[in-house]
């Protein structure tokens, strides 16, 4: 059993959760967990004061349950154990993560695994703007691991990655793999508009049809079966993402670009229909 | 030597196989069809039969079905054997580069799937083969590379684990001619064949089993185990052909483990003798070849 910590009532403001990773709570007594501060707005809380704690500090994983919109950096900068939070939470889930799970059953909101470095973030519903990408300011995204998401994801989902996986089960927002340097993003409901612009050796893949061409950044190079994106549809079926055999047996269109940079970048159409 | 024993009515010499340690990469070749992975596979093995003449031994091991591949294809594993590392590093580059990266709609993975405590470069060195087209991609925490080439990119692992296996056990099979010697050998070699095991030969079968060195020659690694010949039972002093036996197949076996070579001994000791072998052996050099020893007379029990 994990340590538990469920909200009491709704937050008076937003709270800074980043404190709360496994690695730090599993090191601590119930007692302890309960005492430690967060940022509530601007005033200083305890944990005790807005979770109940419970559970048993026996493992390297926690668990977070109840009313969490307003709490944001939920599992950021975690480098190891498994963080499983039940309902939707707040902007910078598993931000700057290392290592370790990181399971979101519900939605998440901007910036989730923004300048992620390791582990795995699972996103049961929708993530907002910003998915895996670079912070503000910051040339540099996520820089490996893998984000998993069940929904839709906000604009700008990949922007500024270097490495790494996201596959999204529905629909990626427009400007999807902005600036992205390498890396895969995988958009099984489709890409929105302005995908990869400024994209430099990184891949996007739209399981649907584009509503328009890909910007004229891109060329048409060829229609191909895509070994290394059959494996990436694989390991992210493999992740919980539900994902046709049509799309790991399918072809897809590759289009090169973006030719205003290196030009080795790809975004990758699935052929709905053909082999 | 001890006396022989009794399989039915095949009588096994009591004494012993011995091997020695080798190193082995597993590789996983996937295609669009079984026909092609079996293709490759069947490229990639050949011409590597002994590793003097040679420099590894390799055979397919067995077919894979689609969900035992790491891309969901029909695939082939092959086991591929050499004497150190190093050797079996530039073997893998030869045979992937030359016999799987050319075959049509095929991918190479490495078998051991990143457990193996030592690796060889195969991806990481094969990918010059793009001139700079070639790009990288972490799945799941290994790497891979894509080769383009003429009908679309050749995928392949970067890395391939080394294993520690067991080279050069041996069954040596007789009977009073050469179809029955034949049918015998053929029946254990269906039943040798299996996970861990690969049998290098043409059809997993020796008929010029050799000794090392030569009566007359100093230049020769390798010659004909005459001894072993029956054609020459009446020329020889130290013939060891049985009388009644007119032909002689050997099989070789080299394995994962010392165990999976002692199983797969057994699976065949007791086929060849439910087949009609009327005689069964092995080879050995009295200990001094390597260290693993496969007494016949310890395998009396059949296979499990």
């Amino acid at each position: 059993m994990s340590v538990t910590l469920t909200v009491r009532e709704r937050p008076p403001a937003r709270v800074d959760a980043s404190p709360l990773t496994p690695e730090r709570c599993n090191a601590l007594n119930r007692g302890r967990v309960a005492g430690l501060s967060l940022r509530c707005g601007r005033e200083t809380v305890r944990v005790g004061d807005l979770f109940e704690v419970g559970g048993y500090v026996s493992d390297r994983t926690l668990t977070l349950a109840g009313d969490l919109h307003l709490l944001d950096g939920v599992g950021s900068g975690m480098t190891r154990g498994t963080l499983t939070v039940h309902g939707d939470c707040g902007d910078r889930v598993g931000a700057g993560m290392r290592g370790g799970e990181l399971t979101i059953d519900g939605s998440a909101g901007s910036w989730a695994g923004a300048g992620m470095a390791g582990g795995l973030l699972r996103i049961s519903g929708d993530a907002g703007a910003r998915l895996g990408a670079a912070f503000t300011g910051a040339r540099i995204g996520m820089r490996g691991g893998e984000i998993v998401v069940g929904g839709d994801a906000g604009e700008e989902a990949g922007a500024g990655m270097r490495r790494g996986l996201v596959a999204i089960g529905g629909r990626a927002g427009d400007g999807a793999g902005l600036r992205m340097l390498a890396g895969t993003v995988i958009a099984l409901g489709g890409l929105g508009g302005d995908a990869g612009i400024g994209n430099k050796r990184g891949t996007l893949a739209s399981g649907a049809a584009l509503g328009v061409p890909p910007v004229p950044r891109y060329a048409f190079a060829a229609r191909f079966q895509a070994p290394a994106l059959r494996l990436q549809l694989l390991r992210a079926r493999a992740l919980g993402l539900t994902v046709d055999d049509a799309l790991t047996d399918g072809s897809w269109a590759r289009w090169s670009g973006d030719f205003t940079e290196l030009g080795r970048g790809e975004i990758l159409i699935f052929e709905e229909g053909a082999q | 030597m001890s006396e022989p024993f009794m399989i039915g009515s095949t009588q096994v010499q009591d004494t012993f196989a011995e091997a020695f340690p080798m190193r082995f990469v597993r590789l996983v070749i996937t295609a669009a069809t079984d026909g092609w992975a079996y293709e490759a596979a069947r490229s990639a093995t050949g011409f590597a039969t002994s590793v003097i003449g040679c420099k590894c031994e390799a055979a397919i091991e067995r077919p894979l079905p689609r969900d035992e591949t790491p891309d969901g294809r029909p695939g082939v594993a092959m086991l591929l054997f050499a004497m150190d590392r190093e050797g079996l590093g530039q073997r893998v580059l030869d045979r992937v580069g030359q016999c799987v990266m050319t075959c049509p709609t095929t991918a190479c993975f490495d078998g051991m799937q990143g457990k193996a405590d030592r690796s060889v470069p195969m991806g990481r060195s094969l990918r010059y083969f793009g001139d700079g087209f070639q790009a990288s991609k972490v799945i799941g925490g290994l790497r891979y590379w894509r080769i383009p080439v003429l009908s679309g990119e050749f995928l392949v692992a970067e890395m391939v684990g080394v294993g520690r296996g067991v080279g050069g056990g041996n069954l040596i099979v007789g009977a009073d001619g050469e179809d029955a010697a034949l049918a015998a050998a053929e029946a254990a070699v269906q039943a040798m064949r299996g996970s861990g095991i690969a049998l290098p030969f043409p059809g997993g079968i020796v008929r010029s089993g050799s000794k090392v060195g030569s009566l007359r020659s100093k230049a020769l690694p390798a010659t004909t185990n005459h001894q072993l010949a029956p054609t020459l039972r009446a020329y020889v002093p130290d013939s060891l052909v049985p009388e009644g036996v007119g032909a002689i197949f050997e099989i070789v076996i080299d394995g994962v483990s010392e165990e999976a070579v002692r199983e797969c001994t057994r699976r065949g000791l007791h086929a060849a003798a439910a087949a009609g072998a009327t005689h069964v052996t092995a080879a050995n050099f009295g200990g001094k070849l390597g260290p693993f020893h496969f007494h016949l007379s310890e395998l009396r029990e059949p296979p499990s």
